[in-house]
């Protein structure tokens, strides 16, 4: 997820570094603002946690694993503006330590990850929650959409600045775009998967600690007191997944499309002659010389797929996971866990 | 892990005696230079590149050190750079991909030679002078310290589960134990976040950060 120095343009990794230094500005006001003195030590634990939690690898393949991005995760335990802060200051020390991202794209991590990890990640869970109640179901279903539409929307959100880093005469965007969405599709239900599961575990074990702001009614544990109303019928969650999802593809087909538009255009002026110099070479290319259209909208289809396909796949699991995991019995915190 | 992540940030060479501002500009400059230079201009990427080998050198860190954080790094930014040009068929992107690998390399070992030369309570005391809000830096001293107690925690967490392990888990069994891991670990934390806030309120911490000056040799 993290990019490197020399991936995107100095420009763009400008602009995104001013949109991030804003956000975390406001951020840190707001942290300022809502102070306790227990915010700084919180804080500081709470991204070195995340630093750690990125340390546990998920295995997926042989060689291949994943492991925790965390911005949900931290939004979820401290909230959106401390969060926020403590993304920042994982991917900061990321660079300063680890070589880990890069000087100038630092901003633009902070953005993918920080700003839309903590900010956007509490906003989808604050709006699925809703749909809950104040219920330990809703924050967990909440917190896997969450996690899930923040690494989608990280996605998009690259694709976008790549585009706007490169002329388009070196590299098609659009099979770009699908792949990098199809890839992090795949990411983001992994990412899915872990903060469900921790977050659903730290439900059971320690409730008390989930920050629940925004939402006025405290006491959620087994009691069922709860000042929202709990409209926890099959009914509204399907509505609130097909609101997700028809967000998503939304989000997502206006990219799709335009990336597709706007390049074939562009590559039927300059990409014609660079096609003839290398001749027939078998491979996808050759079909869009003859028939750019049913490429085109395959194209569409395989983004729209991998997002609406994603994101009913994710709602599955959060639905699974709010039914099965807080059925446990509480356990004794202490002693389960070394 | 410290040792491995600056192990020569202590040493004694011409470049860690330099005030800690040139060395903070030198390495974004040298970045500025390595991610600006067009990749077609050979000779200009060759000479960004002959710099940042002699501020190394200069720094004293050994080539095999330099080698074997390349190593580590070099499979994730090649991952990122090859799915360019696969996503094109392997027709065009090569050069995109020839830049992002180039720019890659030299960005990230301008990266480590600051880190190698700078530590970190200095890089904090010049990010203090150079106006960083003080609630961020009080975090960031707070988490780089907490960092290390937590990788041994989770060290000793791993080494417990992998105790309890008799067989092979299943690919489920590895996630599930592995995200009660990152939760067993957030519980941790905050409860030891909860006890240093304590131990920091019985030390007359009122929630405003005071600094002590930095030392003589970080203001040279």
């Amino acid at each position: 997820m993290h990019i490197q120095d020399g991936v995107l343009s100095p420009v763009v990794c400008a602009a995104t570094g001013a949109i991030s230094l804003g956000a975390v500005s406001y951020s840190v006001h707001r942290l300022q603002q809502s102070v306790g003195d227990r915010t700084i030590p919180l804080t500081g634990m709470m991204a070195a946690l995340v630093f750690a939690g990125q340390m546990v690898n998920f295995p997926i393949g042989a060689p291949v694993s994943g492991h925790l991005l965390g911005g949900v995760l931290a939004a979820t335990v401290v909230g959106p503006w401390a969060g926020c802060v403590a993304m920042t200051l994982v991917l900061f020390v990321q660079w300063a330590l680890f070589s880990d991202g890069g000087l100038f794209s630092l901003g633009t991590n902070v953005l993918h990850m920080a700003v839309i990890g903590a900010w956007g990640g509490h906003s989808v869970r604050m709006f699925v929650q809703r749909f809950f109640g104040d219920s330990r179901k809703g924050i967990v279903i909440g917190s896997v959409v969450a996690a899930w539409a923040t690494v989608m929307a990280a996605a998009a959100l690259f694709c976008l600045e790549f585009r706007l880093s490169w002329s388009p005469r070196e590299i098609d965007f659009s099979k770009v775009f699908t792949l990098m969405v199809s890839f992090h599709s795949l990411i983001g239900l992994g990412e899915a998967l872990i903060t469900g599961v921790a977050i659903s575990f730290v439900l059971n074990q320690r409730p008390e600690l989930i920050c629940r702001m925004g939402t006025p009614a405290r006491p959620i544990e087994g009691t069922g007191r709860s000042v929202h109303p709990t409209a926890t019928a099959i009914t509204r969650t399907l509505a609130a997944g097909f609101v997700i999802a028809l967000a998503i593809a939304a989000f997502l087909s206006p990219f799709a499309s335009s990336f597709d538009d706007g390049l074939e255009a562009v590559l039927g002026k300059l990409g014609i002659e660079n096609f003839n110099l290398t001749g027939n070479v078998p491979g996808l290319l050759e079909d869009y010389d003859k028939v750019p259209v049913p490429v085109a909208a395959w194209q569409s289809i395989a983004v729209s797929f991998a997002g609406i396909g994603g994101t009913l796949a994710v709602f599955a699991l959060a639905w699974l996971l709010g039914k099965v995991l807080p059925a446990a019995p509480p356990q004794l915190s202490e002693a389960a866990g070394e | 892990m410290s040792d491995f992540l600056d192990r020569f940030g202590r040493g004694q060479s011409m470049c860690h005696r330099w005030p800690p501002f040139v060395k903070l500009f030198a390495a974004v400059a040298m970045i500025l230079a390595a991610t600006c230079a067009p990749i077609t201009h050979g000779p200009l990427v060759g000479i960004v590149a002959c710099v940042i080998f002699f501020a190394h050198t200069l720094a004293r860190i050994p080539l095999r050190y330099v080698g074997r954080r390349l190593l580590f790094f070099w499979p994730t930014l090649f991952l990122m750079a090859i799915s360019l040009p696969l996503s094109q068929a392997g027709q065009k992107g090569w050069l995109l991909f020839v830049t992002i690998l180039v720019r890659g390399t030299l960005s990230f070992s301008t990266a480590l030679w600051l880190v190698n030369v700078m530590p970190f309570d200095q890089l904090l005391a010049t990010l203090r002078r150079l106006r960083v809000p003080d609630v961020l830096l009080a975090i960031l001293s707070l988490m780089y310290r907490f960092l290390f107690v937590l990788w041994d925690e989770l060290d000793r967490m791993r080494t417990a589960r992998s105790a309890r392990l008799f067989r092979k888990p299943s690919l489920w069994e590895t996630w599930r134990s592995a995200a009660h891991l990152v939760g067993r670990l957030l519980i941790r934390a905050l409860d030891r976040a909860d006890r240093i806030h304590g131990a920091m309120l019985a030390r007359s911490w009122n929630g405003r950060t005071r600094w002590i000056e930095p030392r003589r040799e970080d203001q040279r």
